[in-house]
């Protein structure tokens, strides 16, 4: 497979419209965040993971442990390794011939990096989102049904894809058209679809990386509202560019900063209002990145 | 491009200034004139080989002036009169298609079918093969079964060895029987199922059963008109029944019964009855018409060595069976190791180091002139296999390795093109290699493959070089008699007749050769086009 590495880095540019919808940040944090954070069971935890390029470092033993029914965000600046781990709970990062891990990556206590663990079936416990809407140039329907396919369940598809394209969000919009290409629709309703795509296999844990930073920003908001409902069903990970985006949304937040160092992780509410460095202090009040 | 920038060219009046694009402007006409110079020289060329092969140096004034009345004008009209008139234009068209079409696809059957493979033959292969795959298909389509695509495999691969160990007595069944009643059976049949279905589901005319039997009842009731007719014994007219006057019948219930479309059919009605006025007036009238090379005698009988009676059919047996052995090695082959390479191999490490010597080779490869390849393929399949010389077998081998890299380099190309975002939603999802391939990378790749394996396959048509290395004949006068039966090629044939002392051979045959495998190449990409837009308008 060609260009591996080009998807890898992707394009973090933020949208000025998200820069408008909030430029407080600590505004945004609901006081029903900071409580839903007290009580959780961690669904991965990471142990001293590193991850290389080649000879190249990209992440450089993160350790964190992501709670169950939460939305977890990972903030920092570009290049900063945050898809890349993101990547590497699923492991995806094992279609790049390149590209080795090392340390504890575990999912539910059993370590996804093991000899016996198939890539393939913890891609199907675990979805994901990317950053530029995918849909394959099939209908909506066959869009959505394609995990299901794929993995041969059972049960009355017709009614898994509705289900799915509801909580998506996106049942009104497309009920008339399901038989109609995937490709036909609008850039945020192809991001809610390949939403619809990724739950209806119900996985454990749904990755999101970038998901809003190719949309406008009434179709980010959307996303938003989407990601906040997930989060009564699924643990969430989420990938941002836009601090705003995470203090609105996520429960706990983790800073990366350049190197694939993770400079903090804690309630989202604590590193947005008081973090313990002055790195990630500078970051977030916009002094870099 | 046309965009040089002269920013220092400042005008006094107006307050932009100007840019000068002398320089964008000439090399927009050049390239205008590159593709003006390519495209009437062959122009030119194909005209002159057309003259000669009709050979209507013959023809007189009075001719003309026939031609002009009959068939010409008559067109010119009809044209004149639809150019504002999209539907009757685009029912013209579809009528026009589908007789050139319907013809085109029934000589290819005839010949494929009963010639090459043997009414019995294909029989045997029709039981055992194409029937089962047709039923799995349909079935696995309708039920939705896991297994579909195994059972396909397993019946593609399993069927032909059923086959030939099946062959003694099935076939006996099949010379009992008749090969009329088998074409029957396995091209019309078919063909009414078929038909069927497009009446009812597309294009919603109703009625769809009585369609299907008259598809399968009036073939039958015909058959002692046929019998009259010299030429067409009843297999051939089962088949043309299939091909062409099913689908012309089709069209035609289909535009008549739309009021706007109807005044269409009258185009190609006008051309068919002027050509045919054409060819009987000016014998009436003693008119000295054409006196055309290219013509039935020719494409139906052995070559000769007085001019009149010179004939290509041999030649065109022998390149029609080795072509689809080519096109089914190297789409197989081919397209296989494309996927290899670009989907399975690793890039890195000191495998990926492997990967890449492979892939710089096979580029190299597709450069390397055609006689090595007839080298290769003496060495190889006739001396060392023992395949023998000059055997369809051994030329269709050594043309799919000549064009192996071709089709390897353009199936790599279109299947790279699919997006690695495509792959990676197909991965998220938790598919594995195998599904993302065939559900996401295949589907879109497909008519890329197509396109490429096309542009292969007409060079290996009208390739000799490789040809006279393996000891094809120049000429035959029988066609092949199976897979081992020594063959002759359209090419060879006439790079034969070319250098025969007369001008007879030298314009008229050669001419006609010449326009033949330009017909035969023209069948052949035309059948690829259609396949690939058919899979182009499934996707979405």
């Amino acid at each position: 497979m060609a260009n591996n590495d080009q998807r890898m880095t992707g394009t973090e540019e933020e949208t000025d419209a998200e820069k408008l919808i909030t430029t407080d940040v600590t505004a945004s944090l609901s006081r029903e965040q900071t409580a839903r954070t007290e009580e959780s069971t961690p669904v991965i935890e990471a142990r001293d993971v590193d991850v290389y390029y080649g000879t190249e470092q990209a992440i450089d033993s993160v350790s964190l442990d992501i709670p169950e029914g939460r939305v977890t965000a990972m903030i920092g600046p570009s290049g900063c390794g945050k898809s890349t781990f993101l990547r590497s709970i699923n492991r995806m990062n094992d279609l790049i011939d390149a590209a080795t891990v090392e340390g504890e990556l575990q999912l539910r206590g059993k370590n996804v990096y093991d000899e016996d663990v198939d890539p393939v079936a913890l891609r199907r416990r675990v979805g994901m989102v990317f950053q530029k809407p995918n849909p394959f140039p099939k209908s909506v329907y066959e869009n959505v049904a394609y995990g299901l396919e794929i993995q041969g369940k059972d049960g009355d598809y017709d009614e898994i894809v509705e289900q799915s394209l509801r909580r998506a969000a996106l049942w009104d919009e497309v009920k008339d058209k399901l038989d109609e290409s995937g490709l036909d629709l609008s850039g945020g309703q192809q991001q809610r679809l390949c939403i619809a795509r990724a739950i209806a296999v119900d996985p454990e844990v749904i990755l999101m990386d970038e998901p809003a930073s190719a949309l406008d920003p009434i179709a980010t908001s959307k996303i938003e509202d989407l990601i906040a409902e997930l989060a009564e069903d699924y643990t969430v990970v989420i990938v941002t560019h836009n601090m705003q985006q995470a203090a609105r949304i996520s429960d706990k937040t983790a800073v990366f900063l350049t190197g694939g160092v993770l400079a903090e992780f804690d309630d989202t509410a604590q590193i947005f209002e008081n973090p313990a460095s002055q790195e990630v202090e500078d970051y977030i009040s916009g002094k870099f990145g | 491009m046309a965009t040089e920038t002269g920013g220092e060219q400042r005008s006094e009046d107006a307050g932009f200034g100007r840019v000068s694009r002398v320089r964008g402007r000439v090399f927009q006409y050049l390239t205008f004139g590159a593709s003006l110079f390519g495209i009437v020289s062959l122009a030119v060329l194909l005209g002159y080989v057309i003259w000669d092969a009709a050979g209507l140096n013959t023809a007189g004034p009075a001719w003309y002036a026939l031609a002009l009345a009959t068939v010409v004008a008559p067109g010119a009209a009809f044209v004149q009169y639809a150019r504002r008139r999209p539907q009757v234009k685009s029912a013209a068209i579809e009528l026009f298609a589908i007789i050139v079409g319907g013809v085109l696809t029934g000589f290819a059957l005839v010949v494929v079918l009963a010639v090459i493979a043997g009414a019995e033959r294909w029989f045997v292969y029709f039981l055992t093969t194409a029937l089962p795959l047709a039923a799995v298909y349909l079935y696995s389509r309708t039920a939705e079964v896991g297994w579909g695509g195994l059972a396909l495999l397993g019946v593609t691969i399993g069927g032909p060895l059923l086959g030939s160990l099946l062959m003694e007595p099935v076939s006996a069944v099949g010379a009992y029987i008749g090969s009329p009643a088998i074409f029957y059976l396995s091209v019309l049949v078919p063909t009414a199922l078929l038909v069927r279905s497009l009446v009812d589901d597309r294009l919603g005319l109703g009625q769809g059963n009585n369609a299907a039997l008259a598809v399968l009842l009036l073939p039958v009731l015909a058959i002692p008109v046929v019998d009259t007719v010299p030429l067409v014994d009843r297999s051939v007219w089962v088949i043309f029944a299939a091909t062409l006057i099913t689908p012309v019948g089709l069209v035609l219930w289909k535009n008549l019964s739309d009021s706007r479309r109807r005044a269409g059919l009258v185009g190609p009605l006008v051309l068919i009855l002027g050509l045919g006025a054409l060819a009987i007036v000016p014998d009436m009238l003693n008119v000295a018409g054409p006196s055309p090379w290219f013509d039935w005698q020719y494409l139906s009988s052995s070559p000769s060595q007085t001019a009149e009676r010179a004939g290509l059919y041999p030649a065109i047996i022998g390149s029609v069976f080795m072509i689809v052995l080519v096109a089914l090695l190297t789409l197989v082959l081919g397209v296989g190791s494309a996927l290899y390479l670009e989907e399975y191999a690793p890039s890195s490490g000191p495998m990926g180091a492997v990967t890449r010597l492979i892939r710089i080779n096979i580029s190299n490869l597709a450069g390397v002139p055609s006689v090595v390849y007839g080298i290769l393929g003496l060495a190889v399949f006739a001396n060392t296999l023992g395949l023998g010389f000059g055997t369809v077998v051994t030329a269709a081998f050594t043309l799919s390795l000549l064009i192996l890299p071709i089709v390897i380099i353009a199936s790599r190309e279109a299947i790279r093109a699919v997006p690695d975002s495509m792959r990676d939603a197909s991965y998220g999802m938790g598919a594995t290699r195998w599904q993302t391939i065939r559900n996401v990378v295949m589907p879109r790749a497909i008519p890329g493959i197509l396109t490429g394996t096309i542009l292969a396959l007409g060079r290996a048509i009208g390739e000799t070089a490789p040809l006279i290395m393996i000891g094809v004949a120049t000429t035959k006068f029988s066609p092949p008699s199976g897979l081992f039966g020594k063959m002759t090629a359209m090419p060879m044939q006439v790079y034969t007749w070319a250098s025969y002392p007369s001008a007879a051979f030298q314009h008229g045959v050669v001419a006609a050769g010449v326009v033949t495998l330009l017909i035969v190449l023209l069948t052949m990409n035309s059948v690829a086009v259609v396949v690939r837009n058919r899979i182009e308008q499934g996707d979405y």
